[in-house]
């Protein structure tokens, strides 16, 4: 395995593959979160996981830095079971960005919060700083390095807990509700952040209730259901009309292009740029007539 | 969500009774009585295990402790109270035993040490106390919720803002754990260790305290306007749900204990009544 | 009497701030409709909500300048107690609105009456009404530190309607709760506004919320308001995205449309309702 901080400032680890193999967990009172969860995700793949609260998302997503340990089966990186690594030794090559900042941010001033966890990997003095302000930048708070965390408002805390995990350049970046509180600008950020991630390579995987970000953002999406993954594959099939009842038990809604697209025959057009594409398409060719 | 059966049942529970969830009057011997007797009979219990000299306060004290307990249900969950006084029980044995003033009867002489019959006979009887005294208060916390407490506190006259200073704080607790726990997790994905020496360990208190007492004090302003919005600082006496029945035996009863118990110890002190 | 709540020219600084956080606002809020709040994170939405409760500056200190009404009322004139009857107020996170004295979600929801000193049976009464009016009555008798996102929004909706106010102030109350829970809120809120004839002040960010119950839309940017309306026509406002607010589904889905240089024909877009 590769010793944290071993590579050079700048340059990212080689992206390993991930493999939940049969991974089943339940709690200590004995509910079960997770029942056989079979998942493998290829170095660079971008996924969406989404579902009810409750589906077991983010104890699926705690498996990959080692919060949480399968009860049975395994959890795999490159082939090699995590089992018996550290949750501190993990953070080199898994990065989780929390839902919630407020349960992280302690530190009296933004640079130093963005520090602690390149910190932690051994980085210091001059790596350390490009670490810290690359990461500040990324998410546009490169101006308020020296504000108190708390001094910024929600949307910007939270982009600064996303800036103290991208500080980590992990090869893995695991994003739990990126979008939820964030206004537009929020929004536009994180999907900025989640393209430069895809751009060098890394693999992504975001839990997210917004079918949009997730239709628009990630090449596949992985549907979860009372700790099972029901559907899994590329946005055009999980929102595609033939995957609407299996959505429908989940409670979850198509986003509104797959919908109307469906409507109107158009095959599936899980996004706004693809419905009009297909629109396109139908009216050159005859078939729906628009006045 | 509605549909015309839950509604015609809610519109016959409706007739101004209490459902009995809220009610909630338990029917066991033991847990039946009122909150304020239960509390008696714990106080009466300590006075006579510590206060009462001789062997009968104490003994009395543990057989009563243990046949409520067991009336109440409550028995084996006594076990960890009782295992939580092993410390200071081992130690007033080893002290009483080695280091009793004045004690000449020695058990047996290993170099320095004489353990004493007198040291062991005291320490025997002092563990006794503290064990009475130990599961006597554990009965009591077993068998009478913190709410029903509260409940009769208030309708004495403890005013709404002492039972909800305690009422809330001990409901804030399971809360408070879970944000220690995410905040845990959290700072172990940035790669914080918690393993290690205990420096590092210390220096790790900054990333674990700070969240969690900085959320709850920025919680602080929104729960004050929260409470505000549910009217909490309405002048006059707050409406009291729940009422817990008594009786007057019961009310005889506990002050009958409790001047009883004082007398008695009292007496034995005096050295007026030797008991065994 | 005026009925409705009105703000009227307000502007508010919080205390030891330096900058005022709302300029000059107005909005009016008549019984039985609902208006959305929408704009930027910081653009003054939660000082609004305050400001419309009455609890700026009456609990948390600060200066107002101008006039918060209820029902013809100044909000100032009455004190907290009298405001949580007439205007209920609920935030984002249900947890820490929750009393955690209450051992059962019929105790939670009667912590409002009791507070007031209201007569046990009228609390019963007025406790069975709210949970029937958010639609809950079934979990009456479940722990509410255990309950789901969801349903905690929904029990700290009820606690707030069996104070009986007549209007509804709500900060973002579907922030954290999955789709199925926020179409949950969206719907109990607009039954509500119809069946108890309530007036609704709601803040979102999620605009299809509001496109789907809002009757007017408020936008506000740096604490001013800059469009004010009937919801559809807000809501279809090509300024939206520059003050921050991403329109909803069915806006953006017309606006691609119509960029590519196809017509939205009536066709279309009945097709789409």
């Amino acid at each position: 395995m590769t010793a944290p901080g071993s590579t050079a400032p700048g340059s990212t680890a080689p992206v390993p593959s991930i493999e939940f193999e049969a991974v089943s967990f339940s709690y200590p009172d004995g509910t079960q979160a997770l029942g056989e969860v079979g998942l493998r995700i290829e170095p660079g793949e971008l996924v969406a996981i989404v579902g009810q609260n409750g589906s077991g998302k983010s104890t699926l997503v705690r498996h990959l830095n080692g919060l949480l340990r399968p009860t049975s089966g395994r959890v795999l990186l490159d082939g090699l079971d995590i089992r018996g690594i550290h949750v501190a030794g993990l953070a080199a090559r898994v990065g989780l960005a929390f839902q919630n900042p407020d349960r992280q941010l302690f530190a009296g001033r933004v640079a130093a919060e963005v520090a602690f966890g390149p910190r932690n990997l051994g980085l210091r003095g001059a790596a350390l700083d490009e670490r810290v302000s690359s990461a500040l930048e990324a998410v546009g708070l490169g101006s308020d390095a020296a504000a108190n965390p708390y001094d910024l408002g929600y949307s910007r805390r939270k982009l600064l807990a996303l800036a103290s995990v991208l500080a980590m350049r992990t090869p893995i970046l695991v994003l739990d509700e990126p979008t939820t509180g964030q206004d537009a600008r929020g929004v536009a950020r994180v999907r900025a952040v989640v393209a430069a991630a895809a751009g060098e390579g890394r693999t992504v995987i975001a839990i997210s209730h917004d079918m949009r970000f997730v239709a628009e953002c990630f090449e596949r999406v992985a549907v979860m259901r009372a700790g099972r993954v029901v559907l899994d594959g590329a946005p055009d099939v999980v929102f595609g009309e033939a995957s609407w009842p299996e959505l429908r038990r989940t409670y979850l809604e198509p986003p509104l292009a797959a919908i109307e697209g469906a409507r109107l025959g158009l095959g599936s057009t899980p996004t706004a740029s693809r419905f009009v594409a297909a629109l396109n398409d139908a009216t050159g060719r005859g078939r729906i007539s628009v006045g | 969500m509605t549909n015309t059966t839950a509604m015609a049942e809610a519109s016959q529970a409706e007739s101004s009774v209490l459902p009995d969830f809220v009610r909630r009057i338990p029917v066991r011997p033991y847990l039946a009585l009122h909150p304020v007797t239960k509390a008696t009979l714990a106080m009466v219990g300590a006075i006579v295990a510590f206060g009462v000299r001789g062997w009968t306060g104490p003994a009395v004290v543990f057989v009563a402790v243990v046949v409520s307990g067991a009336v109440a249900g409550v028995l084996r969950r006594t076990l960890p109270f009782a295992l939580a006084t092993i410390p200071l029980v081992a130690s007033i044995l080893v002290v009483n035993t080695f280091l009793y003033p004045n004690a000449k009867d020695a058990i047996v002489t290993v170099g320095p040490l004489t353990p004493t019959w007198t040291g062991a006979t005291a320490a025997l009887q002092a563990t006794l106390r503290v064990v009475a005294f130990g599961l006597s208060a554990a009965v009591f916390a077993l068998t009478t919720p913190i709410d029903d407490l509260l409940v009769e506190l208030e309708r004495r006259g403890l005013g709404r803002r002492g039972a909800f200073v305690v009422g809330s704080a001990l409901g804030s607790v399971p809360r408070t754990v879970e944000r220690a726990r995410e905040v845990t997790d959290a700072q172990r994905a940035r790669g914080m260790d918690t393993e290690g020496g205990l420096p590092r360990r210390f220096r790790g208190l900054v990333p674990l305290v700070g969240p969690v007492v900085f959320g709850a004090l920025a919680e602080v302003e929104e729960r004050t306007m929260a409470l505000e919005a549910r009217g909490f600082t309405a002048p006059g006496r707050r409406t009291l749900l729940r009422k817990l029945p008594d009786s007057r035996p019961q009310r005889l009863a506990r002050w009958a204990l409790l001047v009883g118990s004082i007398c008695l110890v009292a007496v034995s002190l005096a050295g007026a009544v030797k008991l065994p | 009497m005026t009925a409705g709540l009105v703000v009227e020219g307000a502007s508010y600084r919080y205390a030891g701030a330096a900058e005022r956080s709302l300029r000059n606002v107005s909005l009016e809020l008549a019984p039985g409709r609902v208006i959305g709040v929408a704009g930027a994170n910081e653009s003054g939405k939660s000082t609004l909500c305050l400001l419309a409760a009455g609890l700026a500056p009456a609990v948390i200190g600060g200066r107002l300048e101008g006039s918060v009404r209820i029902d013809g009322v100044e909000t100032t004139a009455i004190p907290p107690h009298g405001l949580a009857q007439q205007c209920g107020l609920l935030f984002q996170n249900a947890a820490t609105q929750l009393s955690n004295t209450a051992a059962t979600v019929f105790e939670e929801v009667a912590f409002g009456p009791c507070n007031l000193g209201l007569p046990v049976p009228e609390v019963i009464e007025r406790v069975w009404w709210a949970l029937r009016a958010v639609g809950v009555e079934e979990i009456a008798p479940r722990d509410p530190a255990r309950l789901s996102g969801g349903q905690g929004q929904l029990v700290a909706l009820a606690s707030v309607l069996a104070l009986r106010p007549r209007y509804l102030i709500l900060d973002e109350p579907t922030s954290e709760l999955d789709p199925a829970g926020t179409r949950l809120v969206a719907e109990t809120l607009a039954r509500i506004a119809r069946e108890t004839g309530a007036g609704i002040l709601l803040v979102e960010h999620k605009m299809d919320v509001l496109a789907r119950i809002a009757d007017e839309v408020v936008v506000l940017a740096e604490g001013s308001v800059t469009l004010s309306g009937p919801a559809a026509a807000v809501l279809a406002d090509p300024r939206l995205a520059e003050l921050g607010v991403e329109p909803p589904a069915g806006v953006r889905l017309e606006r691609a449309v119509r960029e590519a240089g196809l017509e939205w024909s009536t066709a279309l877009a009945e097709a789409i309702e």
